[in-house]
């Protein structure tokens, strides 16, 4: 019988003693001095485990989950995207509505923006002035990164809240030019001295992104939409448009059903790359698009592309389920694999440092 | 004589143990205030129904259903089961998964007529409160293709039944609790030897504000020169939570001059959720309001006609559900603005046949039908078209699921029953193959009671209307998913007519789903569904019940689950870097299990509650990562009860206190949960026989 009450004590103890623990982290010090890549790994929507990592390319090192090593907290919900400006990097966090200033060497947070609708790119017009596009929002909001406030809006004309959708930015002098996506078909060209747009170009349907090469050219490519869309369905297609004029200059139709996405430019501006299925590349004076791709897929869905700016080396990010892992591929400019390296889930944008 | 004839029919119906759904429950009792829980005797050969030949079930104790006004059956699940019960929150969509399955593969019906999303293919547990559910069981694996097809993992079948038939009869409840909770529930009841009619109406709101601190993100402090100087994680409170939630239930049953009985049972259900934003969540909650609202009407007829060795039973239903989900945000002028504008309608009727017919005491010949057909409208976005008009992105559609099963269930000897049900399921134009199941019980030994059960099925799930038609991303083409499942179990019952009794079971079971559907992102940055995944499931399932009369006055009442369910994908690599291949699948658990144990002395009664997740991962590659991982789940509830019974009315004071231990704790990952929270409640059931 005492052995009983002693194995019905235990049992009891076992199911009280037993805690849970909301584990976080301890601040980790870092110090990656000299040139690296950011790999933003947007994670789940709404499960709010977007992640940073660090590569060095000289090294082949590559550190993940590195804002919240460094600072003991979490990066947020799907990170977008980064850019660097005078020694900082600014990670923009969508689903988090913050912009998060940090440190290129030690990761450590120097401060943040919020107040975002749903903030998607973040592009410096100076020290003191900021544009981040946004999806679900119709306007672009200015900021002003020295001391961290939205300072004004851009609204988009003819846009809606519920449609309301700018992507990636580009300043050619004194203008920004934004392609907008999501059931959109226009690039637009804002007066950064008034901050206000003052032309348009439509293009087809859902421009994806937005480069400028060499000359100085506004490079987009469209996703087409998808079947069934109300807003229509058609080849996707790679623009070359005149900024200043804000007219097509050349206009190449996808098959029906491919999907590119992700263009890029290397180092020099001379080269367009993009991904669909495999990762493609075209002079940008070329008149005909490419027969054959540049690397060819390894039987899955790229879902980011960067060009190293100073070796041309290609970097292309494999989500594979987009609940695991992403793996990241480096290739010589000549297509040869070099490294490849796991970083955070569904891994979307790059930085280079 | 017809009137002997009559009692004698409807004492079959509702005490029959073949032909009732009261049965396999365990009887517990109220008077004079006092608990009582009548402990029965043990005799297996003479308690197993020819019905559930080899079916593997876990019953739900009207205690466990009653326990609290504040409860949803996805509280009593999570702790009188061991099947995983995935909640965002508190009052948020609430997800159950058997043996390593999806949420989609429980199929769950009420009063017979399957009430899952035809466009999810979840059911929300949260919406469900469990006072409004008088009777529920699981059917594990292979047993789900008793009671419906599509059930790869299992199925919950939950029923409501008839007033008593004894006068008027009411019930009010009120409860109050933290972060502003105020739970009411109302029942006014009415029966005699005819008709039988039953009201229900229960109102739950919340501001849901509880505070928890946040170890997801920090607060900045800045110098003038906006450096930063200090952080420190801040006390939140969960923002954007607040829910109201308001169920009616109309009950009416009447008992013909034939004894055939008819009943109506009819359920509205009217919610209204804050959506709470995530802990990684930097913006000011009154900035935005993301907001689900839903009104559903379930309701059902049916008819019984019961005769000494058959049934035939018809029922009709109508289902109509409006959901509604709002994001907006104040863009600076005061004025809500909508971001997404989301509405649904479905509108679902139902018919069903069922008959039974006994052979003697050897053979039961069963065979039913039923038809759901649904209509669909989806309206997700609202858009501007090229053209300048306006656009709407969503879908319409109706698809008709007919289902039909047989089935001929035989004991040749008291200690042997053998069944084979055959089921067919026609989904739109597409047709099963038949479905069977085979099910084979027997007494192995008298003394202890030991039975084994073994059963095997094969079993389909056809894609949800979300799966086949959303607007981006719908998959026409999507393949239907298929399983076979295996199950083999022992069970014993020892006790004493009285004193104790002790029951236990142990189930192996072995499931192989292939063509999983899985929703991944596409090159044009949405989502779209694919047969991706093979995955194998298995595992063992045991449950134990204790109870005991401890001494004169005192009661001790145990239940006890325990489930490892490793729940492996084997299907090809999505690319050579896959490391999912050979891995637990994400968010299941592995081992669960829960603890219930009542203590029961006059008119108190104690309560204790546990319940256990091992970690959970969440990657599919089985990776642990810094920043996105759940560790082991503990989670215990007590509540202390006392019953009052002056001559006028039966009273009850309850007091509940969740999580006990004040755990700081995430369900799901950036969805914090509350620490330790109170409810007390009060309970009148006025006696209308006073002076007689």
């Amino acid at each position: 019988m005492r052995r009983l009450h002693t194995y019905i004590a235990i049992c009891v103890v076992l199911l009280i003693t037993g805690c849970m623990k909301w584990e976080y982290g301890t601040e980790e010090q870092f110090e990656a001095s000299g040139e690296g890549l950011f790999i933003c790994n947007e994670g789940n929507f709404q499960y709010g485990n977007a992640t940073l990592s660090y590569y060095n390319p000289t090294t082949h090192h590559v550190e993940n989950e590195i804002f919240y090593r460094a600072n003991a907290m979490k990066l947020g919900d799907v990170a977008q995207s980064m850019t660097i400006h005078r020694g900082s990097g600014w990670v923009v966090v969508n689903n988090s509505h913050v912009v998060f200033e940090i440190d290129l060497d030690t990761f450590r947070e120097k401060g943040r923006i919020t107040g975002f609708t749903s903030p998607r790119y973040m592009l410096f017009i100076s020290d003191e002035k900021a544009y981040v596009s946004q999806i679900w929002d119709n306007r672009i909001f200015i900021i002003n990164p020295k001391s961290y406030q939205i300072t004004g809006s851009i609204t988009c004309p003819n846009m809606t809240m519920e449609q309301g959708s700018t992507e990636q930015m580009v300043l050619l002098g004194d203008y920004v030019y934004v392609n907008c996506w999501s059931y959109q078909n226009r690039i637009l060209k804002i007066d950064t001295r008034t901050d206000e747009v003052v032309g348009e170009v439509e293009v087809g349907i859902q421009p994806t992104s937005l480069v400028a090469d060499y000359k100085g050219r506004l490079w987009s490519i469209t996703d087409g939409g998808y079947s069934g869309s109300p807003y229509g369905y058609e080849a996707a297609k790679l623009y070359c448009i005149d900024p200043a004029t804000m007219t097509i200059l050349g206009e190449w139709r996808f098959r029906m059903g491919e999907s590119p996405s992700e263009i890029q430019l290397n180092g020099r501006g001379d080269t367009l790359y993009w991904l669909n299925d495999d990762v493609w590349a075209m002079s940008v004076d070329s008149q005909t698009l490419p027969v054959r791709p540049k690397i060819e897929s390894r039987g899955t869905i790229y879902y980011g592309l960067t060009i190293d700016p100073r070796t041309e080396d290609i970097y292309i990010a494999d989500a594979i389920d987009y609940q695991q892992q992403g793996k990241i591929y480096r290739y010589s400019a000549a297509g040869e694999l070099i490294d490849e390296f796991y970083v955070g889930i569904i891994p979307g944008a790059f930085c280079w440092k | 004589m017809r009137r002997l004839t009559a009692i004698l029919l409807l004492g079959i119906v509702l005490y029959c143990p073949q032909l009732s759904a009261q049965e396999g429950q365990r009887a517990y009792s109220y008077r004079d205030g006092e608990h009582f829980v009548d402990i029965e005797g043990v005799s297996v050969v003479g308690q197993r129904p020819i019905k559930e030949i080899g079916v593997q079930q876990t019953t739900f104790d009207s205690l466990a259903l009653k326990e609290s006004i504040a409860l949803s059956m996805a509280d009593v699940l999570s702790f009188n089961s061991s099947i995983f019960v995935k909640s965002y929150g508190r009052a948020t969509l609430s997800t159950v998964a058997f043996r390593g399955t999806s949420p989609s593969h429980t199929q769950v019906t009420w009063n017979g007529m399957r009430i899952n999303n035809p466009m999810l293919g979840m059911t929300d547990f949260s919406m469900i409160p469990s006072y409004f559910i008088d009777g529920a069981s699981l059917l594990h694996g292979t047993s789900s293709v008793t009671e419906t097809g599509g059930g790869l993992g299992g199925a919950v079948k939950l029923e409501s039944r008839s007033a008593s038939n004894s006068g008027f009869e009411l019930q009010y409840v009120q409860g109050v609790g933290s972060f502003w909770t105020f739970d009411e529930f109302l029942r006014l009841g009415y029966g005699n030897d005819r008709w039988q009619v039953s009201t229900r109406a229960s109102l739950a709101t919340s501001s849901n504000n509880y505070k928890y601190t946040n170890y997801d993100k920090k607060i900045n402090v800045y110098d003038e020169q906006m450096n930063i100087v200090s952080q420190y994680y801040p006390e939140e409170r969960n923002r954007s939570g607040a829910y109201r939630d308001f169920h009616l239930l109309q009950e009416l049953y009447y008992t013909l001059k034939n004894n055939d009985r008819l009943g109506l049972n009819a359920w509205y259900i009217n919610s209204n959720r804050e959506l709470a934003m995530l802990t990684t969540d930097f913006s000011d909650e009154r900035d935005f309001d993301n907001r689900q609202r839903e009104q559903t009407l379930r309701a059902v007829l049916s008819w019984d006609h019961l005769r000494n060795n058959y049934k035939i039973a018809a029922r009709g239903g109508y289902i109509h559900t409006w959901m509604a989900y709002d994001y907006k945000r104040d863009p600076g002028n005061g004025i809500m603005t909508t971001m997404t504008r989301s509405r649904s309608k479905i509108n679902t009727l139902y018919a069903s046949a069922d008959g039974e017919y006994y052979i003697g005491n050897k053979w039961l010949f069963t065979a039913s039908l039923a038809a759901h057909q649904h209509f669909v409208e989806s309206r997700d976005k609202n858009i501007i078209l090229q053209d300048g008009n306006k656009g709407i992105v969503g879908y319409k559609q109706a698809r008709i699921e007919l289902a039909g099963s047989v089935s001929a269930k035989w004991r040749p000897i008291e200690r042997l029953g053998v069944s084979l049900v055959l089921r067919e399921e026609l989904f739109g134009k597409e047709w099963t193959p038949i479905i069977p199941a085979l099910f084979v019980d027997g007494v192995i030994s008298e003394r202890g009671n030991i039975v084994a059960k073994a059963s095997v099925s094969r079993n389909f799930r056809f894609p949800t209307l979300n799966d086949l038609y959303f607007l981006p991303g719908g998959n026409p083409d999507l393949r239907k998913e298929s399983g076979w499942t295996y199950d083999a179990g022992l069970s014993f019952a020892v006790g004493r007519e009285g004193v104790y009794r002790l029951e236990g079971s142990a189930t192996w079971f072995d499931s192989h789903i292939s063509d999983w559907i899985l929703w991944l992102p596409t090159a044009k940055g949405f989502f779209s569904p694919r047969n991706i995944k093979d995955v194998h499931a298995y595992g063992i399932e045991l449950k134990a019940n204790l109870s005991v009369a401890l001494a004169r006055d005192w009661q001790l009442d145990l239940d006890g689950n325990f489930s490892w369910t490793p729940s492996i994908n084997e299907g090809e690599p999505m690319s050579p870097a896959d490391k999912s291949v050979g891995k637990q699948l994400p968010y299941v658990p592995e081992l669960s299990a829960t603890v219930n144990g009542r203590l029961g002395w006059r008119t108190w009664a104690f309560n204790y509650k546990w319940c256990y997740y091992s970690e959970r991962y969440t990657m599919s590659s089985g990776d642990l990562s810094l920043s996105g991982k759940l560790p082991t789940y503990f989670m215990s509830n007590i509540s202390l009860e006392k019953r009052f019974a002056p001559k006028w009315a039966d009273l009850s004071l309850r007091l509940a206190i969740n999580n006990l231990f004040d755990e700081e704790y995430l369900s799901v990952l950036s969805r914090p949960m509350p620490g330790i929270n109170f409810e007390l409640f009060l309970s009148i059931t006025p006696k209308w026989n006073i002076g007689k």
